[in-house]
């Protein structure tokens, strides 16, 4: 049940208690924020300094310019266009496949009877146990088999289905009236149809959260990629990011003007849409 | 409701059960169309999961047993052998010396890493995001703002935070910059000493604001009553938080504390781009570790022993949990 923040109790206490309380409250919250945003107005100002150096950038930047990003775009081993392609490819087709499979699965689990959905379902739901890092080395293998690395098809089909996003959609189609689709079914419609043309559109809020949701994480993926992309053109932000770390080692300004071309696109959207990303967040909460 | 509706409500319900019964035998959907169907709905998940799950799983406890050539990619079979050359010498030979010297056994030392990691960052990150949800959830002015602002760096990919607190962490870099006037600067990210702290630092900052929000989705769920009898009972501040805000937090905080316990036992990428496990090993952390054996010097089988190692750790600690929380559990 959600409650107004009126209601609150600790707030009966007046005069002096109430000031202090309050004092107190905003200050820490205030300090805590600071430690949290101001290390993006670092990485702002240190991209947009020529010679960085620790007093020149804490709080207000010396001088300010863009040569950083010239520099960025002048050197011929920095692919940017390439890489940020790369990674809208890369988040794109993997949340346009987990949409897909899981929406599919999720409405089976939760309108069609069929012969050992609830073992099945369990089974999706226990593989959110295994932990990444034991599959990585045997899929590795099974993609260099197939000679997949350093390809798109490999980035992307280990990631195509995700139990949680079955287990999200499932829950979502469940609170759906079955009603509906017997109506559909009268009117002659199969179950593709039903599912197609009457559920899924009803699922319009949750497949937002969980495209935005899943769009992010594979944007943000770094150990993935890291394994499967092996060379300049097939990078993804995130590895380039770390390539370009292990080649200018120390050029702290073309670092931090290469990390901000990552961080701004994400940290844009999610001020736009904060209440999706949120949601999305608090979601993910449920699967424990 | 009377007893006349409810009993109009059950045979409307019968009677529409009836004709939808009838209907789905005039159309010919019967159980079989309804197996055939919901397998071939889920059908795409299930080559996925047997492909890129469940199969690999198999296959990476048969390689832990291998010498795997991956210039062939294929293996010869050793036994015990890989699990053996990691475990030993055993921590405890030696006076611990695995667990202070990373040239005696590295794995002892990637667990301590990672332990310390742990212990480190999961009581941090977790008690910030429940304190700062409880101050958000009063009547704060600005409230989104504040709540944008600890979950910024939620948002960042791990390479990205990794490489900007390199940075804020380095001989000339930007904290230093703050400590140099009171006599404090070091070189943190360059010591073996402190390196392992600065990793530690960065996860803190980037996993507040997730915990944050749990917890504030769980405190919307605390229904208000419960404060009103604890008010009109006298329970000051703390009471109402102890017996009333943290019992019913019960099912936020079990699965927040087991994520973050077991997503910090597989952190990797940050410590990678913090500072690819150095100087000295200090931030070799357990995963980094099996990246290294497996992807840099091509070790697939030692990889894999010591990534079932880790798994069985890791759901040890889950069931533990687990049982500790179903006997723990308290109703209301």
């Amino acid at each position: 049940m959600a409650r107004s923040n009126y209601e609150y109790p600790g707030y009966e206490a007046s005069g002096a208690t109430y000031w202090t309380k309050t004092t107190l409250l905003y200050a820490v919250v205030s300090l805590g924020a600071l430690w949290m945003t101001l290390p993006f107005w670092w990485t702002l100002t240190t991209a947009l300094s020529q010679n960085p150096t620790a007093s020149s950038v804490t709080f207000i930047p010396a001088e300010l310019t863009l040569g950083n990003f010239v520099t960025l775009w002048e050197r011929p081993d920095i692919l940017l266009v390439r890489w940020f392609l790369n990674t809208v490819l890369f988040a794109t087709a993997v949340t346009l496949f987990n949409l897909a499979f899981d929406s599919l699965a999720g409405y089976s689990l939760a309108k069609v009877d069929f012969w050992g959905r609830d073992t099945l379902f369990l089974g999706f739901i226990s593989t959110m146990m295994i932990p990444g890092m034991v599959t990585l080395i045997p899929v590795y293998l099974l993609l260099v088999e197939l000679n997949w690395i350093n390809t798109y098809q490999g980035l992307i089909a280990p990631l195509a289905a995700n139990p949680f996003g079955i287990f999200l959609l499932r829950q979502h189609f469940k609170s759906l009236p079955s009603a509906l689709g017997d109506a559909a079914k009268i009117d002659g419609c199969n179950e593709f149809q039903t599912f197609y043309k009457v559920y899924l559109p009803l699922a319009k809020p949750a497949l937002a959260t969980l495209g935005i949701f899943t769009f992010m994480g594979a944007w943000n993926n770094f150990e993935w990629p890291l394994i499967i992309a092996n060379s300049n053109e097939m990078y993804t932000l995130p590895v380039a990011l770390f390539a370009v770390r292990n080649q200018y080692f120390a050029e702290w300004g073309l670092m931090m003007a290469a990390a901000l071309l990552i961080v701004a696109p994400v940290i844009i959207a999610f001020l736009a849409a904060q209440n999706y990303f949120i949601q999305g967040m608090s979601l993910s909460g449920m699967k424990g | 409701m009377s007893f006349e509706e409810s009993r109009t409500d059950t045979d409307a319900e019968s009677a529409l059960f009836e004709v939808a019964t009838s209907v789905k035998q005039q159309l010919g959907i019967n159980r079989d169309q309804d197996n055939l169907m919901g397998w071939m709905f889920v059908l795409p998940n299930v080559v996925m999961f047997l492909v890129f799950l469940l199969g690999p799983v198999l296959f990476a406890f048969f390689i832990s047993f291998q010498d795997w050539n991956i210039l062939k990619n294929e293996g010869t079979w050793v036994g015990l052998t890989n699990y053996i050359e990691i475990l030993q010498p055993w921590p405890w030979e030696n006076n611990f010396a695995a667990l202070k010297d990373p040239t005696v056994n590295l794995w002892w030392y990637s667990l301590k890493n990672t332990a310390v990691y742990a212990i480190g960052t999961v009581p941090l990150q977790i008690f910030g995001g429940l304190a700062i949800a409880l101050l958000l959830d009063k009547r704060v002015r600005g409230k989104k703002i504040y709540r944008a602002a600890y979950f910024m760096p939620v948002m960042l990919s791990g390479a990205a935070s990794a490489v900007m607190w390199r940075w804020f962490l380095a001989a000339d870099g930007v904290i230093n910059g703050l400590l140099e006037p009171i006599g404090l600067a070091h070189n943190w990210a360059g010591d073996p000493a402190t390196a392992l702290g600065g990793v530690m630092l960065m996860a803190i900052w980037g996993g507040i604001g997730s915990n944050m929000i749990f917890f504030l989705a769980g405190l919307q769920n605390i229904p208000e009553e419960l404060y009103e009898a604890a008010r009109i009972d006298g329970a000051s501040d703390w009471e109402k938080f102890r017996h009333v805000t943290w019992p019913n937090l019960g099912n936020t905080s079990f699965f927040v504390i087991v994520m973050a316990i077991i997503s910090s036992f597989q952190v990797f990428g940050i410590a990678l781009a913090f500072s690819a496990g150095g100087p000295y090993y200090s931030t070799t952390t357990s995963v980094l570790l099996i990246y290294q054996r497996a992807f840099e010097e091509g070790q697939m089988g030692v990889g894999a022993a010591m990534a079932f190692l880790l798994f069985i750790l890791i759901f040890a600690f889950s069931y533990y949990q687990y049982r500790y929380r179903q006997s723990e559990e308290v109703d209301y």
